[in-house]
C-alpha cells in the first residue's frame, strides 16, 4: 500500500492504537473490516506527502498463458513497488485482492465503491502488469531442436 | 459495454472458499465451460501466480508477532440473519406467510359453517342488493306473517322466532331462487334489518335434517346474519354490520 515498510508499520501500529482506545471508551470496533477500513487510510494519508501517481497513463496488454512463468521470475519487492505505485483506489483494490482473503463484498465495504467499479480496476491493473512483466521480464519459449 | 457476468468474473476469488455469491458462482461456471474458458484460464492462473507472490512478501517480525497465535481474517460463517435477509429466501418466506393466511381465514371462516351456511351467505348478498321497494308494503308484526306465508303460499313452518316476532314490518316477499328455493324475505323498521326464512339443507348422505336451536353466524362483505333452524327451516336476521349488532337482539327473548 505504501511501498514503504516504516510507513506501513506505522500505519498499523496506529490503527492498532486506535483500537485498542476504541476499546478502552467501551466503543470498540464494529467489525473486523474496520482494522482494514482504518489502515488503509491511514495509508493513503501516509502517502499523499509523496508523488502521486495518476490513473490510465500506463500501457496494456491481453493476459499471456505465460505470465505465471513471467511472475514467478519477479521478485516480493518488485511487485510491492508495482502495486503501492498505482492511484487510489486502484492500489488498495489491488492489495486487497491478491491478499486472497476476501470476500468480493468485504473488499466492496472496505474499498466503498461499486462490484463494476472494482471489477473495472482489477481487470485493467492486470492488463498493465501484463504489458509491464511484457517489458520488464519477456518470457522466451525454451529452444526445440527438432523445430530445425 | 461490460455485462454484470463480465464485471464480476474480472473480480472472480482467486482461491474459491465458502460463502461465495451465487451470482459469482453461475458467472464463473459459464466461463469455464464457455468461450471465454481460455481467457478465464490464464486470468485464474495470472491471478494465483501473484497472490503466491504476495503470500511471499516479508512480513515485519514486531506485526507477523501480533498475529502469531491470532486468526485476524476468521471464515465469516452464513449467519441466520444473512439467510433471512436474502431476497429470495424473503419472497418465499412473504408467499408462505400470504398462504398460511388465506388458508387460515378459508379455515377459519369455514370451522364455523354449519348445513346452510352457503344458501345463508346467498341471501346475505340479496339482501346487500335489495331495496325496500322491491318488497309488497305490508305494515304489521313480523310474528303475523307465518300465517301469511302458509296461507298464500303454502309455506309450512315459516315461523318468525319470539325475537323477532314483535317487530313492525315495512315489507315482505315471496320468491323462488334457484338455489334456495321458497324464499321468505321481510323487511322490519327497527334498525333496517331484513328477516329470511328459507329451506333447511339436507344431510346429502341420508336426506335428514339437523335442526339448530342456537344462533350461528355468516358474514359478508360486511353484512352479518343470525341464522337458527327449526322444522327443516331456517331463519335469519341480517344487519349491515358485525356480529355485535346482532347479539342484543338475540338475547333479548332470554331477558
Amino acid at each position: 500500500m505504501t511501498g514503504d515498510a516504516g510507513k506501513a508499520q506505522e500505519a498499523f501500529q496506529d490503527t492498532v492504537r486506535e483500537a485498542a482506545l476504541r476499546a478502552a471508551r467501551d466503543e470498540p470496533p464494529q467489525d473486523r473490516l474496520w482494522f482494514f477500513r482504518d489502515a488503509r487510510w491511514r495509508c493513503i494519508a501516509a502517502c499523499e506527502e509523496g508523488i502521486q501517481a495518476e490513473p490510465g497513463m500506463l500501457e496494456e496488454a491481453d493476459i499471456s498463458p505465460f505470465a505465471p512463468m513471467q511472475i514467478g521470475q519477479l521478485d516480493p519487492d518488485q511487485l510491492g513497488v508495482w502495486i503501492s505505485a498505482a492511484p487510489d483506489p486502484q492500489r488498495s483494490a489491488l492489495a486487497l485482492f491478491y491478499l486472497d482473503e476476501f470476500t468480493l463484498s468485504e473488499m466492496l465495504a472496505i474499498l466503498e465503491i461499486k462490484a463494476g467499479e472494482f471489477a473495472e480496476l482489477i481487470t485493467s491493473a492486470r492488463r498493465q502488469f501484463q504489458a509491464w512483466l511484457d517489458a520488464t521480464v519477456p518470457y522466451e519459449e525454451p529452444f526445440d531442436a527438432n523445430q530445425i | 459495454m461490460p455485462t454484470k457476468s463480465d464485471a464480476l468474473l474480472g473480480c472472480a476469488p482467486i482461491t474459491e472458499k465458502p460463502g461465495i455469491d451465487r451470482s459469482m458462482r453461475v458467472a464463473i461456471n459459464r466461463a469455464r465451460h464457455g468461450k471465454q474458458a481460455v481467457a478465464f484460464s490464464n486470468q485464474q492462473a495470472f491471478d494465483g501466480a501473484v497472490a503466491k507472490l504476495v503470500q511471499t512478501i516479508p512480513v515485519d517480525a514486531q506485526v507477523a508477532e501480533w498475529f502469531a497465535n491470532e486468526s485476524l481474517i476468521p471464515l465469516v460463517k452464513r449467519r441466520w440473519k444473512k439467510i433471512l435477509l436474502n431476497p429470495a429466501v424473503l419472497s418465499i418466506l412473504l408467499a408462505i406467510a400470504v398462504i398460511s393466511g388465506v388458508f387460515a381465514y378459508r379455515v377459519h371462516e369455514h370451522l364455523r359453517d354449519f348445513p346452510g351456511a352457503d344458501k345463508a351467505r346467498r341471501l346475505l348478498s340479496v339482501a346487500a342488493s335489495s331495496r325496500s321497494v322491491l318488497l309488497d308494503p305490508l305494515k304489521t308484526d313480523a310474528g303475523a306473517l307465518s300465517d301469511l306465508f302458509f296461507m298464500k303460499y303454502r309455506l309450512e313452518h315459516y315461523d318468525i322466532p319470539a325475537e323477532f316476532a314483535d317487530f313492525r314490518t315495512l315489507g315482505s316477499r315471496v320468491f323462488d331462487d334457484d338455489e334456495v328455493h321458497a324464499v321468505a324475505q321481510i323487511w322490519i323498521v327497527e334498525k333496517r334489518m331484513q328477516l329470511f326464512l328459507f329451506p333447511a339443507e339436507k344431510n346429502p348422505k341420508d336426506g335428514s335434517i339437523n335442526d339448530f336451536s342456537d344462533w350461528r353466524f355468516v358474514e359478508l362483505e360486511g353484512w352479518t346474519g343470525a341464522v337458527k333452524q327449526r322444522n327443516g327451516v331456517c331463519f335469519m336476521a341480517v344487519i349491515r354490520g358485525r356480529e355485535k349488532d346482532l347479539t342484543p337482539y338475540l338475547e333479548k327473548k332470554k331477558q
